[in-house]
């Protein structure tokens, strides 16, 4: 898609020399935040596992993995880009094209959204739109086309603005799960992708490609659940630390991402005998649910839990940018393609936990899940975390505080924006919060 | 006590009284358990000497610019013609905003935690909601028996309704801040709440009343009651249980106290008598932080 | 011919007395809380001074938050019109005016005749508005005048909140009390401002010239925060403050010649 010949419905003309001020400014910017985080999390755990040293190096968004992406492509590999965890990334991998998340983690970039969307708008869409205009984000630049899920109103929006740039292919995610009609209807949508994915890569998805990869992200997934399975004991892995493996597999070479994941768990496994923890037991054992958290400006809220007085440890999550990501397999039953695709249908809209639907048992597969987290990792607060703008998880939150209510365990709601202004006013609030579960635990 | 800077206006209609006091009657020997709290707010900083979880003397000032140790100079004060000596305390908690810069501190907690705590200690067991109004924040806080947090709220956002909104209405409408209280209540009928209760844009939202002929009194009952209402919210989200107390700044202003308890329909526990030889409220934190520097301390002793 | 043009600002009051499309006075008053009066007077002083009387003056224009008070006015006029027509007199390529005052930000597109094209106002936060400097430097115990030479010696910026006045004061508290410098608080203090200023330009879109005018056009700090925020040149004219005044006086001029015809 040539963007420079037509004519931009949303976003205005910048010059070129501003584009590239701008970039080059927050790019190096956020080189260094990327930097202070891994550091920070280095001096967390002084005997962190080796295994930890790839993830560090997989971190850096502008450094490895763009390279390697930039390298396939001029190999003739496509790259598809997606913004949303309903996108079905095994027909992306079966058609021989490379699948990565595209979703932005910098906070500068919402101020250039700004010129676009009003500031009430969600901040992470505005950070997405402000990381187009001036082309930050490597993995959005090296994306040939992207796939946009219709789960809210500014991703709803964000998918028309981003056609001005890229090839959009949206999705449409019934509001309503569990109805025969609505499952009918994603599974349409699952066909469709498949072959929009096999028109634009020019490969045909074969049944043997597609069970290659729906078996490597069961392998993934395997690998996934054992690293949550060991943040379930006495702590062997910073909240951080772990949350990053997860996110990385994001972007990371989904092969690879298994392998080193696995040299992790292995090394993990050790510690617990060893019984190394990286601090102590009666550290108060923290989960965080609500809006999506992306490396690296978003380390913040993990940051100030864990570098808090009282210090606390975030042992699981709910969130789209953390757990939920490779949670549930593809489970299939039959190899055959109509099964495979059902399959793909299936996991991709039954399992998500989403605040984006409505039922009236009210999104009880997340309340499920937290219950779940809570008691078999021995959770003893919840943050319920928001950013301003986030609709969808800030209405959810009454209904996720009843839940905890009901099985004693306190949460609390704390809402903050993609600005690094108010980590004065947080720590007091994250600091209070984790005194409370101190206090409970001395009880 | 501390001299106004040659910077600041003539008139300062927004300085409330620091001041030092002894609880009469009280002598402290060296076997005795003294522990001290300094919270350093962001508007005021207080410190309070306890002798066995005893009020023994405490003090207030300002936390300012030009005196980066506020929590030594509070804490001076405190010490003041009770022949103690910093190194008598055995345990000093550093609470408030400043919390981190409380150098002599044996240990920093939030004043959630040291609110409570004091609340607790200033009102009873009975306690169960405690409305803190600070220089910059509003927190509610459920607290159980002892004085421990149970959950909390602050606000986020908007610092309308703060210390410092009010001190800055004050200072606008020339009114001493200490009167503030009283002379928003001297209206013959309740006027309906401001609609904007931006600090930042008091000033314009009080002319336009006064130049509508409006009195300075209804003026400030207006914006009082806008704040009242704010704050009642916020202890209606975190949930009200009897009995309710307000810690702070604020709850020195009979205007707000007033109008929250009609907001809410509960009366809180009453004010002790401050200025004679009651405790004060504004030194809640401090007194907390003290009492659970006290039980550290013991703790430590085992 | 004679006109005057009044500016009844939230903190000030200020007057312009044009002859002939020259500027020949100007005089102003703090507006308290009887801007109506304050005007009087600066308009009484700004005629005063070059030996005129009411009754001299063919056209009287208000402009300002308070325009409707205004003694005299033959008629009000928007500020973002007197500032368009400000900006293009004192600059004739000037295309992006940026107006900041005491509590209120503005930028204003225009064209090379002064008509208004487009314009953006930012009332919704206290930290893009003079207030926020003025709450600041009482809080860093510094005189207003001195915050712009201050903050001109830091190589770098703190951090503080500038989302409200009464946060970001809190900030500058703790912020003394972790020992950092003054001069990089005060920079902090314009950096947060242009920062916010600037994203509201962005939303108008920068056109050169780009002029800045109002009260805190004076201080030196944020012109050189805004410069580096916007990455572009601006021009600041003389009495920047009293640019309200003078786009009033212009429009007076205008409309006093179309009552004529």
């Amino acid at each position: 898609m040539d963007s420079e010949k037509i004519e931009k419905k949303y976003t205005p003309e910048i010059p070129a020399k501003e584009i590239e001020e701008l970039r080059n400014s927050i790019k190096t910017a956020s080189e260094k935040i990327i930097a202070e985080n891994i550091e920070r999390m280095k001096k967390a755990d002084p005997k962190r596992p080796e295994a930890m040293k790839y993830f560090d190096e997989i971190s850096n968004l502008f450094g490895q993995r763009q390279r390697e992406i930039l390298a396939e492509k001029q190999k003739g590999k496509k790259v598809i880009g997606y913004m949303c965890l309903f996108a079905p990334i095994e027909l992306i991998m079966a058609a021989d094209a490379i699948p990565v998340r595209v979703n932005s983690g910098w906070y500068d970039t919402s101020k250039i959204g700004d010129r676009v969307v009003p500031v009430e708008v969600c901040p992470v869409i505005r950070s997405t739109i402000g990381a187009k205009m001036i082309g930050l984000s490597p993995f959005l630049e090296l994306s040939d086309a992207l796939i946009s899920v219709l789960t809210c109103d500014g991703m709803t929006k964000l998918s028309e603005i981003l056609s001005d740039y890229k090839t959009i292919w949206p999705m449409n995610v019934p509001r309503v799960k569990d109805a025969t009609h609505s499952l009918r209807f994603w599974d349409d949508e699952i066909v469709q992708m498949k072959q929009q994915i096999e028109e634009f890569t020019g490969n045909k998805i074969t049944r043997k490609r597609l069970k290659q990869a729906i078996e490597q992200t069961q392998r993934a997934t395997r690998v996934f659940r054992r690293l949550q399975d060991l943040r379930k004991g006495n702590p062997v892995i910073t909240g951080r630390d772990a949350m990053l493996v997860n996110q990385a597999y994001l972007w990371d070479d989904k092969v690879r991402w298994t392998e080193k994941a696995e040299a992790l768990c292995d090394e993990l496994e050790k510690r617990a005998q060893r019984k190394e923890w990286v601090c102590p037991p009666d550290t108060p054992r923290v989960l965080v649910t609500g809006t999506p958290m992306y490396w690296p400006d978003n380390w913040k809220l993990p940051t100030l839990v864990e570098e808090a007085n009282p210090k606390g440890i975030i042992v699981a999550d709910e969130l789209c940018s953390g757990e939920r990501i490779l949670n549930d397999p593809v489970g299939v039953d039959e190899w055959t393609m109509d099964d495979m695709l059902s399959a793909i249908g299936e996991r991709y809209l039954m399992a998500s936990t989403c605040a984006c639907f409505t039922s009236s048992d009210g999104n009880e597969d997340r309340i499920n899940w937290l219950v779940n987290k809570v008691k078999e990792w021995n959770v003893q607060g919840v943050i319920y975390y928001v950013i301003r703008g986030c609709m969808l998880y800030a209405m959810e939150y009454s209904r996720v505080k009843k839940a905890l209510d009901k099985i004693n365990t306190p949460v609390y709601y704390l809402d903050t924006e993609y600005t690094r202004e108010d980590v004065g006013q947080l720590k007091t609030r994250v600091e209070a919060f984790l005194e409370m579960l101190t206090a409970r635990v001395d009880l | 006590m501390k001299e106004p800077s040659s910077v600041k206006d003539e008139l300062e209609f927004w300085r409330w009284r620091e001041y030092h006091r002894i609880v009469s009657g009280k002598k402290w020997t060296s076997k005795d358990v003294i522990t001290a709290g300094v919270d350093v707010g962001s508007v005021g900083s207080k410190a309070a000497i306890m002798v066995n979880g005893e009020a023994y003397s405490w003090s207030v000032a300002r936390t300012g610019s030009n005196s980066p140790d506020s929590a030594s100079k509070v804490l001076s004060l405190a010490l003041e013609e009770t022949g103690l000596k910093v190194s008598d305390l055995k345990y000093i908690v550093g609470t408030g905003y400043g919390r981190v810069n409380v150098p002599m501190a044996n240990k920093a907690i939030t004043e959630i935690a040291c609110h409570a705590k004091g609340a607790n200690y200033i009102w009873g067991p009975s306690v169960r909601t405690v409305l803190d109004v600070g220089g910059q924040d509003i927190k509610a806080i459920r607290t159980d028996e002892t004085g421990r947090v149970v959950s909390f709220l602050m606000n986020d956002k908007c610092a309308a309704g703060t210390g410092r909104g009010m001190e800055v209405f004050a200072d606008l409408l020339q009114i001493p801040i200490e009167e503030i209280g009283e002379i928003s209540l001297k209206v013959d009928e309740e006027p309906p709440p401001v609609s904007c209760t931006c600090v930042a844009f008091a000033k314009t939202e009080a002319m336009g009343l006064l130049r509508k002929g409006w009195s300075k009194e209804n003026v400030l009952a207006a914006y009082t009651r806008a704040m009242a209402i704010r704050m009642a919210n916020l202890i209606n989200r975190v949930g009200l249980e009897r009995e309710l107390v307000i810690t702070g700044g604020q709850s020195k202003n009979i205007g707000i106290v007033t109008r929250i308890e009609v907001v809410l329909g509960v009366k809180c526990l009453p004010m002790p008598n401050w200025r004679d030889d009651g405790l004060d409220p504004m030194v809640a934190g401090a007194f907390g932080a003290a009492l659970l520097g006290k039980a550290l301390y013991e703790k430590a002793q085992k | 011919m004679i006109t005057v043009g009044m500016d009844l600002g939230t903190q000030r009051v200020k007057a312009v007395v044009l002859i002939d499309d020259a500027v020949v006075s100007r005089a102003q008053a703090f507006s308290g809380f009887d801007p109506a009066k304050a005007a009087e007077e600066a308009v009484g002083e700004a005629l005063k001074k070059v030996k005129l009387k009411i009754s001299d003056v063919a056209y009287f224009v208000a402009t300002g938050s308070a325009m409707e008070m205004a003694p005299y006015a033959d008629s009000t006029v928007s500020m973002m019109s007197a500032d368009a027509k400000a900006g293009v007199y004192l600059f004739p390529k000037a295309r992006t005016i940026i107006d900041v005052g005491a509590e209120e930000a503005r930028a204003v597109k225009c064209d090379e005749k002064a008509l208004m094209v487009d314009f953006v106002v930012n009332e919704r936060c206290a930290a893009g508005a003079g207030a926020f400097i003025e709450a600041m430097a009482r809080a860093l115990e510094v005189k207003l005048e001195e915050m712009g030479p201050l903050s001109l010696k830091a190589e770098r910026a703190s951090q503080i909140n500038a989302s409200c006045v009464i946060f970001g004061e809190s900030d500058v508290v703790s912020l003394i009390h972790r020992q950092e410098s003054k001069p990089e608080i005060a920079r902090a203090v314009f950096d947060a401002m242009a920062d916010r200023i600037s994203s509201m330009v962005h939303r108008l879109g920068v056109k050169p010239d780009v002029v800045l005018i109002g009260g805190v056009a004076k201080d030196v700090g944020f012109v050189a925060a805004l410069k580096r925020k916007l990455g572009i040149d601006v021009l600041v004219p003389d009495f920047p403050d009293f640019a309200g005044a003078l786009g009033a006086a212009l429009t007076a001029a205008t409309r006093a010649k179309e009552r004529r015809k």
